[in-house]
């Protein structure tokens, strides 16, 4: 009760200073009047009463203060005029202001920007109710699991094992039925990535959208609703012959239907399958996979077949293939071991119920993992380490600002030495002085923080940008909210203490005689060395950052040149998708195959062929590889890489052929199964023979033990990804195979323009079906270059932080040398008059600057090989400990270093000797 | 004139209640007063009366209104509240306690130990 009313009086009395000075100093008269008139009373006349009340009273303004001292009034007071008296010096100085404000904005808006993004890369969750309750169901794939047919990503453990969170559909509902601990499960799917993507075709207009399936209680199981219309519910879950409707996200809503109500009850065609629209997700809600970005709509899960077929077309009764994600609660007071080891026997018995499990196949081990930021947020680990190197460095940029400015704050602090000890000759404690130093300086760090913000909240999207491609954007945009700003605080104040705190601690230690007296010049000693401290440590910072910049220019470097083993300039790429509903196999091998004659005899078109999986764009398949007429090995069975591809492919590529013959005319639909293999692959299991002649065959559920022939043996090409050396592939035709369903990226050779080539290409398409759209047009350039996009990223942010530390070390460094000539000017003065030439005390300063650029490369050097280390796996054709990138680095650094002190030492070696001298 | 003795800080705070207690006063009147009611044997020291009078404001425990003085000037008068009150109950409770402890102490004679 007390503390409430302090507070209420403590706030009542500084919004209103003024009117506590009017009332105190009423106060105050009055009781002097009385005391004088009680004492003219008792006889002491007018003009002595008058001196004896005020002398017995006591000082007014003492009083005052008394007053405001236990009022608590007085800490408040002592801020406010610490940061008028602040804001006065920094005025008086706008250039070191600007100076430091810029390199604080700089560091701390580079350090909020990389913030934004690590925290939706690893904090953010989910936006729905609870998240920390829902748990993934996963496990781990090995060799020797009983699992062999995935649809959906699997992503490498620590073990070398896959964690896996696709489950069968007759599995989920063995599960949901036999399940008590973690309440209602529910399942999901996305038809997010890559091929999985979907056709919409709204009002006679087609383009591609995302999905995901759901099951009829997910809407439930989120604890979310919708803002128009209704969830998808249970009900569409059992409706016979699944149930077409669909909810649709915020943004589709906004995209498509300008808001408008009337897309409740609306049919569009997806895949070309009509759907009635039957409400609207909520802004916020983004699905089960993805934090930043939402599917543009939900369907039902029954709704696979048609929407999605895989395998044989219905997912919903095969056992074979695990595909389907798994979600529940796990409800609070409910023990997660228990939890997950009774699931575990649960998912056993589902297995054994729902499949044939052979002796040496183990079933699949479960496990539960948080399901708040969803499966692919936790899986894709693609941007975890990226996010924590990236704010590494920017804290060094920060911290380099930082050092920048303690040393300018030194430096100033020697020029105040007078002022200080005179403060502290009239009675100030030292804390009092550190106090309003480090008030100044806090000043500043808000000052350059606000700044810091701005920039942070221009530059949030700068990341994301370098990292997206045209047509797969990577919408990896982080929030801007006020845990941003509770970051950006957090770390003016740290930086405001970080370069005040030392300055602000030196400055009062000076001898209060000494300060008084003109000329402290027997104190320079001690102060230069921490000047020089700091400036060495600039230096070692600014190396490391350069040879960070280095590694990553060159591995840039190195991958644009890497060789591909086919001709990437000059190929346009689009993909086709036909849906099953229209053009069933093996339709749909007829349709793409009319396309691509279509195609062909377009002008401008060199040549043209498809393939199954386009190359560097980190999709692969792979398959069964028997060859015939060998020992079937022991373990896991044999695979290889495959690709479907067309008739031209290698002359397309133009991936030269070396033995045999590549597809041509001979091949068919119905003359026998011919096969291309690479180099890798004859290496691999063709030792010694000619692999010509040869056939091999493959197990797959698709299609039946097909034997296919070799024909030839092409030169390697990389596949899936630049760095990874060419694996053993094999390259089948696509037409003598007995389906296309997930559609063909199409490869096309020309040399004229590509905008008009891509028009009448979409012509063509046209001519052939009207409901076909292009996706995802680019040229392989494009392609490779989306591959990159991590090391473009780093080398750009690496190169532009390297370029600001060297200018803010060049800046040091000319500081603490010009800092130095300044003091040393008589000592100079002296030297010349007593016949030293200007040339001798250039070389006396330059060797000075040496030294300190010297020590500083030597340790960022040392903490380079150290640190570095941990960069290895990112780059790409060198090593972390390359030697001519940490040459060049250091080489860089210190002339850059000289070329600084290059002018405080040319002003020493211009001293004139009288005028030396008598300065002071 | 009474002597000036040094009080501590907690017993000027229980004074000054209980002269506010008898009726509303301005500053220079609870000097008055309390030197009134000690019989002239007790003055307050004048530098530390609003320093306290502030404090006890600060805390809550008496409250001021401006006013008019007999001399038709103008004041500002303190009174007591509900909570400064139980303060001053409070406060002379333990006073008398710790007052009677120590005398009783101080009247053991070696016999008693």
């Amino acid at each position: 009760m007390k503390l409430f009313a302090r507070l209420r009086s403590w706030f009542r009395w500084i919004v209103k200073p003024r009117q506590l000075e009017n009332e105190m100093e009423t106060e105050v008269r009055f009781h002097i009047e009385s005391y004088t008139a009680d004492l003219v009373c008792k006889g002491v006349p007018q003009p002595e009463a008058m001196r004896r009340a005020r002398i017995d009273f006591g000082g007014i303004e003492s009083h005052k203060d008394a007053i405001r001292a236990s009022l608590g009034l007085r800490l408040w007071g002592e801020l406010c005029t610490d940061v008028r008296y602040g804001a006065r010096m920094l005025r008086r100085t706008p250039g070191f202001t600007a100076i430091a404000v810029a390199s604080l904005a700089l560091g701390i808006g580079a350090n909020t920007a990389v913030f934004t993004l690590a925290k939706a890369a690893l904090f953010d969750t989910l936006s729905v109710s609870h998240p920390d309750q829902l748990r993934l169901l996963a496990w781990t794939q090995d060799d020797k699991s009983v699992v062999s047919s995935m649809w959906g990503d699997v992503y490498p453990d620590s073990k070398g094992h896959y964690l896996a969170a696709g489950f069968s559909y007759p599995v989920y509902q063995q599960l949901r039925r036999a399940n008590h601990q973690l309440g209602d499960l529910f399942a999901f799917r996305d038809l997010a990535g890559g091929r999985d993507r979907l056709v919409a075709t709204v009002d006679g207009q087609a383009e591609t959208v995302t999905g995901e399936l759901v099951s009829g209680n997910y809407f439930q199981g989120f604890g979310v609703g919708t803002i128009l219309g209704r969830p998808i519910e249970p009900a569409d879950d059992i409706a016979a012959g699944g149930s077409p409707v669909a909810v649709i996200s915020d943004t589709f809503w906004a995209r498509r239907f300008g808001r408008s109500e009337s897309a409740i009850g609306k049919t569009i065609k997806i895949n070309l399958v009509p759907i009635t629209i039957v409400g609207v997700a909520p802004r916020g809600f983004t699905g089960a996979s993805h934090i930043e970005v939402s599917p543009d709509v939900f369907l039902p899960l029954p709704m696979q077949p048609v929407i999605a077929p895989k395998g044989n077309g219905s997912l919903l009764n095969d056992s074979e293939i695990w595909w389907v994600q798994v979600m529940g609660r796990l409800q609070p007071g409910i023990e997660e071991k228990s939890a997950q080891a009774s699931l575990a026997v649960t998912l056993d018995q589902a297995v054994r119920a729902t499949m044939v499990v052979p002796k040496d196949r183990t079933l699949p081990p479960l496990t539960l993992i948080p399901g708040d930021r969803g499966w692919l947020n936790y899986a894709d680990r693609q941007l975890q380490q990226p996010s924590s190197i990236l704010l590494a460095l920017t804290g060094l940029v920060l911290l380099l600002a930082c050092a920048n400015i303690a040393n300018l704050l030194l430096a100033r602090s020697v020029s105040r030495e007078r002022e200080i000890s005179v403060r502290l000759a009239l009675g100030a404690g030292r804390a009092r002085i550190v106090r309003q130093m480090l008030t100044e300086s806090l000043l500043l760090s808000m000052l350059g923080g606000t700044a810091g913000l701005a920039v942070g909240y221009l530059g949030r999207n700068a990341i994301p940008q370098l990292l997206a491609s045209k047509w797969d954007a990577v919408p990896v945009t982080g929030r801007f909210d006020w845990s941003t700003f509770a970051f950006t605080l957090i770390l003016s104040l740290i930086s405001g203490f970080l370069f005040g705190v030392g300055p602000a601690w030196q400055a009062t230690r000076s001898a209060i005689n000494a300060g008084l007296k003109e000329g402290a010049a027997t104190h320079t000693r001690q102060r230069g060395y921490a000047g020089k401290a700091l400036v060495v440590f600039q230096v070692s910072l600014c190396m490391l950052l350069l040879v960070g910049a280095g590694l990553f220019v060159r591995t840039l470097v190195n991958l644009n040149a890497a060789d591909t083993g086919f001709q990437q300039k000059g190929l346009l790429l689009f993909a086709i998708a036909p849906p099953t509903v229209r053009y069933p196999a093996p339709k749909n091998v007829e349709v793409l195959h009319e396309i691509e004659a279509t195609i062909a005899a377009l002008p401008g078109v060199e040549s043209i062929t498809l393939s199954e999986e386009p190359l560097l764009a980190q999709t692969a398949s792979n398959d069964d590889f028997f060859p015939d007429g060998q020992p079937r090995k022991p373990g896991p069975p044999q695979t290889a890489m495959s690709n479907s591809v067309g008739q031209t492919f290698f002359a397309t590529m133009r991936i030269p052929l070396l033995y045999g013959r590549a597809f041509d005319f001979r091949d068919t639909p119905t003359s026998p199964n011919v096969a291309v293999i690479n180099q890798a692959l004859a290496r691999k299991e063709f030792v010694g023979t000619n692999p010509v002649g040869k056939t091999f065959h493959t197990e797959h559920t698709e299609e039946l033990d097909d034997r296919y022939e070799i024909i030839g043996v092409c030169a390697d090409a990389k596949y899936a990804d630049l760095r990874d050396d060419p694996p053993p592939t094999f390259y089948v035709l696509y037409q003598q195979q007995k389906d296309a369903r997930h559609g063909m990226t199409f490869e096309v050779r020309t040399s004229g323009d590509h905008g008009t080539l891509i028009g009448s290409i979409r012509a063509a398409v046209q001519s052939v079906d009207r409901d076909l759209p292009l996706i995802d047009v680019r040229t392989q350039t494009e392609q490779i270059k989306a591959s990159m996009a991590p090391e473009r990223l780093f080398a750009a942010v690496t190169s532009g932080f390297g370029g600001l530390a060297l200018i803010l070390a060049m800046i040091g460094v000319y500081g603490i040398m010009a800092h130095a000539v300044g003091r040393r000017v008589n000592e100079i003065g002296i030297r010349l008059a007593l016949g030293a030439q200007a040339s001798q005390v250039l070389r006396m300063v330059l060797g000075e600057t040496a030294w300190l650029a010297g020590i500083g490369v030597a340790i960022g050097l040392a903490a380079s090989l150290l640190l570095t280390q941990s960069l290895a796996a990112m780059l790409f054709g060198l090593k972390p400990t390359d030697p001519s990138t940490l040459a060049g680095a250091a080489l860089l650094l210190f002339a850059i270093a000289m070329l600084a002190g290059w002018g405080p030492a040319n002003r020493a070696s211009l001293i004139q000797p009288m005028e030396a001298l008598r300065h002071e | 004139m009474g002597k000036q003795i040094d009080l501590l800080q907690g017993t000027l705070d229980m004074l000054i209640l209980k002269a506010v207690s008898l009726g509303p006063l301005h500053g220079y009147g609870v000097l008055l007063r309390i030197q009134q009611i000690s019989g002239e044997q007790l003055e307050i020291q004048q530098g530390s009366l609003y320093p306290a009078l502030y404090r006890l404001e600060h805390q809550g425990l008496i409250a001021s209104e401006w006013g008019e003085s007999d001399n038709k000037r103008k004041a500002k008068f303190y009174s007591l509240t509900a909570a400064g009150r139980r303060q001053l109950h409070s406060e002379t409770e333990k006073w008398n306690r710790m007052a009677a402890l120590i005398a009783s102490i101080l009247r053991t004679t070696s016999e008693e130990v």
